[in-house]
């Protein structure tokens, strides 16, 4: 007993040291996976308000260039409003369909906190629980799809962007071949996708688009464009770089999808299985 | 500086964790620079803390680091690994007349040379098990040096830079 006593005294130091740490890497790599304590991220209590205290100064660097942006899209959505067409054949017929119902809406946000050189990104913004955002909802901006909701606390949410490494995007490339969407942890402009085989054509600048599974973004959401691929040796698929469609060095402002049909897909889908 | 006791390692504490989290954390100017600053209280805590007590402040240090990062323990970690090799560090650059306790490791109170090795190894320690653990890959090895060493070189002027203009009031004894 004795023994056992001098024993855990003299290696004291070291225990307590692998026990913290044992503490501190199980809790690293169990949420890079499952998001199960909130009150360690950014969108706690405490550590929103100084982000928030924060953003009320930084708001204002980018103000101009958001509007721009803004403006752009709004002439966009102008052209395709019914005011701005002639009537061709008018009186002729009478427009009144059931043919469609919304399936997507969308809440605006604003991101307080973000990062792009780090090896897993997060996007900290100022809509959560009380908004109507759930985990795994799809996030983008005019540009295109900006990631997806990791976390959620009460007023605001954390995004797991594009650039972090188990992103996992299922993607569609113009002939209709999908693959998954990658991150490498290099270079906040591009992506990888693989899982394209390398008998299927491809060319550079193709338009690379969201797939539309999960419930997450509607389809054909721009991601990137096609940067660079080459063949990879002993394998029978492309290597494919992409350029993201976001600037996600500076990003302000986002959108949060809502799919109204999510409980209806899901329960088919569940019982399909 | 004097050893100001327990009030000066809270102020810092704070400030160092809030200028990690809203500021040097937002820089990024690429070739994987992270500038961290934060080891700097572990450096900073007096020469006769007990290296328990010295793994505790280091693994709240971390968790309040991390929350402002998103980075749920990586920095708890590897903050845990250089309060553990603190002793080691501090044993084997004692000059020989011990050190003062009443002093702590700033730029203005020791000697150049001490201040130079201990943060640049304290540091190198430090980055290395941070970027190995935030990589995971061996594929990826001369990428985890370069990041190391850049951000070493980074976060070492920005330290120094931070003490020369917050921490140098050299007191006459």
């Amino acid at each position: 007993m004795r023994n056992l006593i001098t024993f855990f005294q003299r290696f004291r130091v070291f225990l307590v040291f692998a026990f913290l740490q044992v503490i501190a890497l199980s809790m690293y790599f169990s949420f890079l996976n499952y998001p199960n304590a909130r009150f360690l991220t950014t969108t706690n209590g405490i550590t929103s308000v100084f982000m928030e205290m924060r953003f009320s100064i930084t708001q204002h660097f980018h103000l101009e260039q958001a509007n721009m942006k803004l403006q752009e899209e709004n002439i966009q959505l102008r052209r395709q409003l019914t005011m701005s067409f002639i009537p061709l054949q008018s009186g002729l017929y009478k427009i009144d369909d059931t043919l469609y119902s919304q399936q997507y809406t969308y809440l605006p946000a604003a991101v307080i906190n973000s990062t792009f050189d780090k090896e897993n990104n997060y996007l900290t913004i100022n809509a959560g629980h009380y908004q109507g955002v759930k985990e795994g909802m799809g996030v983008f901006n005019e540009d295109g799809i900006v990631g997806i909701i990791f976390s959620v606390s009460d007023h605001y949410s954390l995004v797991k962007s594009l650039l972090t490494s188990k992103i996992n995007l299922d993607v569609l490339l113009p002939n209709g071949s999908f693959g998954l969407l990658k991150w490498d942890g290099r270079d906040p402009t591009l992506a990888q996708v693989t899982g394209i085989a390398n008998d299927i054509k491809i060319k550079k600048g193709d338009l690379v688009v969201s797939r539309g599974s999960k419930l997450r973004f509607p389809k054909n959401y721009p991601v990137g464009k096609i940067h660079s691929f080459h063949r990879v040796n002993g394998n029978s698929l492309w290597d494919i770089n992409i350029k993201l469609a976001v600037d996600f060095r500076k990003i302000t402002h986002v959108y949060i999808i809502k799919n109204l049909l999510d409980t209806e897909q899901e329960k088919l889908e569940q019982q399909a299985q | 500086m004097r050893n100001r006791g327990i009030i000066f390692y809270i102020i810092l504490f704070i400030l160092v964790v809030l200028a990690q989290g809203l500021l040097f954390d937002q820089i990024e100017p690429g070739w994987g620079i992270h500038i961290m600053i934060y080891p700097m209280f572990i450096l900073l805590l007096p020469f006769d803390t007990k290296p328990i007590y010295l793994m505790l402040y280091a693994f709240l240090l971390g968790l309040a680091v991390d929350t402002f990062t998103n980075s749920f323990g990586l920095h708890t970690s590897s903050a845990l690994v250089l309060a553990y090799f603190r002793p080691q560090l501090y044993a084997l650059l004692e000059s020989r007349d011990g050190y003062d306790v009443g002093k702590i490791a700033t730029f203005s109170d020791m000697k150049r040379s001490w201040f130079f090795r201990a943060y640049g190894f304290g540091l190198l320690i430090h980055h290395l098990f941070f970027f190995t653990l935030e990589m995971f890959k061996f594929s990826d090895f001369f990428f985890i040096i370069q990041k190391t060493l850049l951000s070493v070189i980074a976060s070492f002027f920005m330290i120094l830079f931070i003490q020369l203009i917050f921490l140098n009031r050299a007191e006459k004894s």
